[in-house]
């Protein structure tokens, strides 16, 4: 199929209303649920999921994909405007936004924010088009082994680098693998851990898992500590952000946005290290150095290119790979599976369309995405006043039904309620929830592989190394490991030289 | 008395949990053919390697306990009372699942929903009882009329 025929074959799937009216209707839910604060943009995602069930794959990953990419750019309207982030990777965005804010200037940092995160998507998009294809078609001549070597390093990179420890990471990535044997055994169909329950023999719901640990979580820290709300939010004042001030900040911004690419497209970064990473560079390279933290346009600028430069390079490896680039894309991955379609190097043959689809959705997105975050900016004050104490009910019955609606199960609203509790100790504990998830998910494509990898050379140990490609991924592994490991250590002297002090 | 540092009681919780796997979890709850003549292809192979790795984590964590100096210290709830409410919750958890066959989806989620608006002490106790009654009827209509799921209806009132 030539690439004509593939944007052809794109179009008339995504070429009707109902896929721009679902895509549409994504962004602004995940607009407006990434500026409430305590909803987070995983959230969104997670409880717009059962939503989808009923509709067609392509339209529903369309509106997941919308709300993904809304809740992104929604996080930074609460951290300019009441200096309390929507999601975490609007952290960056506090250190300027809200100085600019307090100068009467939130018009122009939320402007200059709408305008770096729509530049940022379209960047981030074009690299998604460009690189994913390109990918697959280098991981088609991936065997069992080398997709065992690629998901062990995506593992540790996310267990080394989604909390403040690499022991409790990895112990979180131990339980979601442990949790994922869960269920007939691959290839004998013996029972692992079912207790003679037929409701265990599938294995766990992954909806029910996914929920469980990033909603009823929240629901419970309302609970155990159920304080108000009591940020001002101020004026969004006259200025509007104009094509000079635009052009001022462009070079951080397409700096800031490669930097997410770059971050995004490494499975486990996620959204906030770039954003932050993204800042940085911007503040050395600035003439203007000196007034960041202090309510410069340009750091606003550098921080939402950061992290919305992320939110098409984590479809990178999704797509290309089938591996999630972080939390968001892991739901993503598991509603391409309950839609019957298994994202990786094989998409690109055999559902051609629905990629190319998807990647005409995308670029669309941000045009969207400006149109809703214009509106947004101005609609927020009724957003900020939603009461928490009417909202985190909503979201506990809202997941019961979302769960409940995967399988018709009670069971399965167990397992959220269960996996929401264990969720709820993993935070208070500063045990990292992703690794488990993304853990739970290639658990059993890990295991799978794996064993055919062992089938393929009669258990001999010596196919996991049998060419460049495992070498590659053992070698990347290994250094990720050691550069963890001596951060680590370096964090750790740095708080016994602190603590002497 | 000296109180162990959080990392060193994960690290030690994780150790039990590995040793539980090993010795009692496994041989009991995973099933193996017995002509498995290669134990890298038996069904308990993957879970045995999983539970060895919990134990050699949890060493990791309780041996970095005890030199860590990191504030692992959990913020303290600024409204007294968050272990009863965590009970309670718990408790309507548990009645919300069981009440799900018998009492219906739609008015079990309305008492859940008016426990929770309390227990979180809403300042809105009129709004929260409004979207109470509005939301499980509003999340009933999409799913059974639009998304075809056959929401549980209970023993007394039947929704049409």
């Amino acid at each position: 199929m030539s690439l004509i025929d593939s944007i052809l074959a794109g179009l008339s799937l995504v070429g009707n209303f109902e896929a721009f009216f679902a895509l549409f209707v994504g962004v602004a839910i995940g607009t407006i649920a990434g500026a409430i604060p305590g909803l987070s943009a995983t959230m969104a995602v997670a409880l717009t999921l059962p939503f989808t069930f009923s509709m067609q794959p392509i339209i529903a990953i369309l509106l997941l994909l919308g709300v993904y990419k809304g809740g992104i750019f929604g996080g930074c309207i609460p951290a300019i405007l009441i200096k309390t982030p929507g999601t975490p990777a609007s952290s960056a965005t506090v250190l300027d936004g809200y100085p600019l804010a307090e100068k009467g200037q939130a018009g122009k940092a939320l402007g200059m924010a709408l305008w770096s995160s729509c530049t940022a998507d379209l960047i981030s998009n074009l690299s998604l088009i460009l690189f994913a294809g390109w990918l697959a078609s280098f991981a088609l001549n991936f065997g069992p082994p080398e997709f065992f070597t690629l998901m062990l390093f995506s593992l540790t990179i996310i267990a080394g680098v989604s909390g403040a420890s690499l022991l409790r990471g990895a112990l979180s990535a131990m339980l979601g693998l442990l949790l994922a044997t869960v269920g007939l055994d691959l290839v004998y169909g013996t029972n692992r851990f079912t207790l003679g329950d037929p409701n265990m023999m599938g294995g766990l719901n992954f909806i029910a898992v996914l929920i469980g640990l990033f909603a009823i979580p929240e629901v419970l820290s309302m609970v155990w500590d159920p304080k108000p709300h009591k940020a001002q939010t101020r004026g969004l004042g006259d200025n509007k952000v104009n094509f000079g001030e635009y052009k001022r900040c462009f070079k951080s911004i397409v700096r800031g946005s490669f930097i997410g690419v770059f971050l995004g497209s490494i499975p486990g970064i996620g959204a906030a290290p770039s954003a932050f990473l993204s800042y940085s560079e911007a503040r050395r390279k600035s003439p203007n150095r000196e007034n960041f933290g202090k309510g410069e346009l340009e750091g606003v600028a550098a921080s939402e290119a950061g992290n919305n430069g992320v939110a098409g390079a984590t479809l990178i490896p999704l797509l290309a790979l089938g591996v999630p680039g972080d939390v968001i894309t892991a739901i993503i991955i598991g509603a391409f599976m309950v839609h019957g379609l298994q994202p990786g190097p094989m998409m690109f043959i055999l559902n051609v369309d629905i990629i190319y689809g998807l990647f005409i959705g995308l670029i669309v997105s941000s045009v969207f995405l400006f149109v809703i975050g214009s509106v947004a900016i101005r609609g927020f004050k009724y957003v900020a006043d939603i009461p928490r104490g009417v909202l985190f009910p909503g979201v506990l019955v809202l997941c019961v039904y979302g769960v409940f609606a995967v399988n018709n199960n009670i069971f399965d609203v167990g397992v959220m309620f269960v996996m929401g509790w264990v969720g709820f100790v993993m935070l208070r504990n500063d045990i990292p929830a992703a690794p488990f998830l993304i853990a739970f998910i290639l658990g059993p494509l890990l295991e799978d592989n794996f064993r055919q990898a062992m089938l393929m050379s009669g258990s001999s140990p010596a196919i996991l190394f049998r060419g460049p490609i495992t070498w590659f991924f053992w070698a990347l592994t290994l250094l990720t490991v050691i550069a963890i490991v001596r951060a680590g250590i370096r964090a750790t002297k740095a708080l016994h030289k602190n603590g002497a002090r | 008395m000296q109180y162990l540092h959080r990392q060193t009681v994960i690290g030690l919780f994780a150790l039990v949990a590995g040793i539980f796997l090993m010795t009692v979890a496994i041989p009991l709850w995973v099933s193996s053919p017995s002509n498995v003549r290669n134990i890298i292809l038996s069904p308990v192979f993957w879970p045995y390697t999983l539970s060895g790795l919990v134990i050699l984590i949890g060493l990791g964590l309780t041996v970095t306990g005890f030199y860590s100096s990191e504030d692992m210290t959990a913020e303290p709830a600024e409204v007294p009372g968050g272990y009863r409410r965590l009970i309670i919750m718990a408790v309507v958890m548990v009645i919300y699942m069981f009440g799900l066959p018998r009492l219906g989806m739609v008015w079990t989620s309305m008492l859940a929903f008016v426990a929770t608006a309390f227990l979180v002490r809403t300042a809105h106790p009129k709004t929260a009882l409004i979207c109470g009654l509005c939301l499980p009827l509003v999340l009933y209509i999409f799913f059974a009329h639009v998304a075809s799921v056959a929401i549980p209806q209970g023993n007394f009132v039947r929704l049409p």
